[in-house]
């Protein structure tokens, strides 16, 4: 039984959406509804930024306030919402083409700036709207329509450009891996700071297909062969591996600066009063006297432990006696005694 | 429109990318004169329905 209630964030009367058939931004779509409803965020706490592209028509199938940006500009709209109300949370929707090709430089900056925005990145490897052309995540060797022989340059590797530096959140998963995908989502929206999730999906219409795929499947068992999932949070992601890649700030220690250390002075063994058996009897915590007990031939004091406040007993063990026996039948372990100071020792 | 008996298919939200017919792990589901068809032996394992882009298939409760 699949929770359904996601569908209250959608338009469902603008439906059926205006992307190709196949196209993995109807799973992107759908998910990230998901996981905006299991984390309890609507339409009075979260803004929606959608770019330029066939994933920026994204935010307008929500029902979320959402801004449709000049084409690149998806997260300075997103910087700029957050800073006038820090109270929302603010998720960018956009493609490889806005966010890594023509909004690059304002990537690049508001990720060294750090603000709490989650950005879900549509990364499939080409221009798609404007028919197919050879885009800034396309592979080495990939034929597109501006690159009939294929591609010639190395692709632009986000994954590599977000985690140069410290604090970083990356992750990159595929529409096929739905588990991982879902997880992917739940994590970067729930992260403190700036978060992207690199979505490997499909563009069969007009970049499958001319790569010889013949239905969106076929493109997700390529997705299958050419990535692996790793396990745990990772310092770095590696390009065929899908996974999270999470790093806090590094804290500059000064040089020259001391840590603090509480000094305990040392307490010889020699110095300490011997007390007999009788004598500890009366230490019990009556008549305002402390509370002392025996434990292995040493005296503690446990005046200050809150279990044998106003009786002379905590439980079955009584004060001013040895308890050295009680404690192999007591369930809990002797480091509850040896946090105490030692006061004395003990006179067989 | 033929009966099915385990899937609720909206015929207007469907672009026929027949992503839930090579999803099936058991190949009920099929593309017949531009209709999903369902034949028996479904297992409910909902794979269409987390895998259809369109929210155009649902797997029927109960």
């Amino acid at each position: 039984m699949i929770d359904r209630s996601y569908k209250e964030l959608l338009k469902m009367r603008r439906f059926p959406h205006t992307w190709c058939p196949g196209c993995g931004i109807g799973a992107v779509l759908k998910n990230v509804a998901m996981g905006l409803k299991e984390l309890g965020l609507d339409y009075q706490n979260t803004a929606i930024v959608s770019g330029i592209g066939c994933s920026g028509r994204m935010g307008g199938y929500m029902n979320f306030d959402a801004v449709h940006t000049p084409h690149g500009r998806a997260l300075t709209a997103a910087g700029a919402i957050k800073t006038a109300r820090p109270d929302l949370k603010v998720v960018v929707l956009s493609g490889d083409g806005d966010l890594g090709a023509i909004g690059g430089n304002h990537l690049l900056h508001t990720s060294r700036r750090n603000p709490d925005i989650t950005v879900f990145c549509n990364d499939n490897e080409i221009y798609g709207l404007t028919g197919g052309q050879a885009g800034p995540t396309t592979p080495k060797g990939t034929k597109t329509i501006t690159s009939p022989r294929g591609e010639m340059y190395p692709p632009l590797r986000l994954g590599k450009i977000l985690t140069a530096q410290t604090p970083y959140f990356f992750a990159r998963t595929t529409v096929y891996h739905l588990n991982h995908f879902k997880a992917c989502i739940r994590e970067a929206l729930l992260y403190q700071g700036f978060s992207f999730v690199d979505i490997i999906s499909d563009c069969i219409e007009l970049n499958g297909r001319r790569q010889g795929f013949k239905t969106a499947h076929q493109m997700f068992k390529w997705f299958d062969e050419r990535f692996h999932v790793v396990e745990g949070v990772r310092d770095h992601l590696e390009d065929d591996e899908l996974g999270i890649a999470k790093k806090e700030a590094e804290v500059e220690v000064k040089a020259g600066a001391k840590p603090e250390m509480e000094e305990k002075p040392e307490i010889l063994e020699e110095d300490l009063k011997h007390y007999t058996i009788e004598e500890l009897s009366h230490v019990d915590g009556s008549e305002g006297r402390p509370i002392f007990i025996g434990y292995k031939g040493k005296i503690y004091d446990l005046s200050s432990s809150p279990l044998f406040q106003g009786e002379k007993r905590m439980r079955c063990h009584i004060a001013g006696k040895n308890l050295t026996k009680d404690m192999e039948a007591a369930p809990h372990g002797e480091d509850l005694v040896l946090k105490f100071p030692v006061v004395g020792r003990l006179k067989e | 429109m033929k009966p099915r008996i385990n899937v609720v298919w909206n015929e207007i939200y469907c672009k026929r990318c027949i992503l839930c017919v090579e999803v099936c792990p058991v190949g009920v589901l099929s593309l017949e004169m531009d209709e999903i068809v369902e034949k028996p032996g479904c297992i409910r394992c909902y794979q269409c329905e987390r895998y259809c882009p369109d929210i155009a298939i649902e797997v029927m409760d109960g």
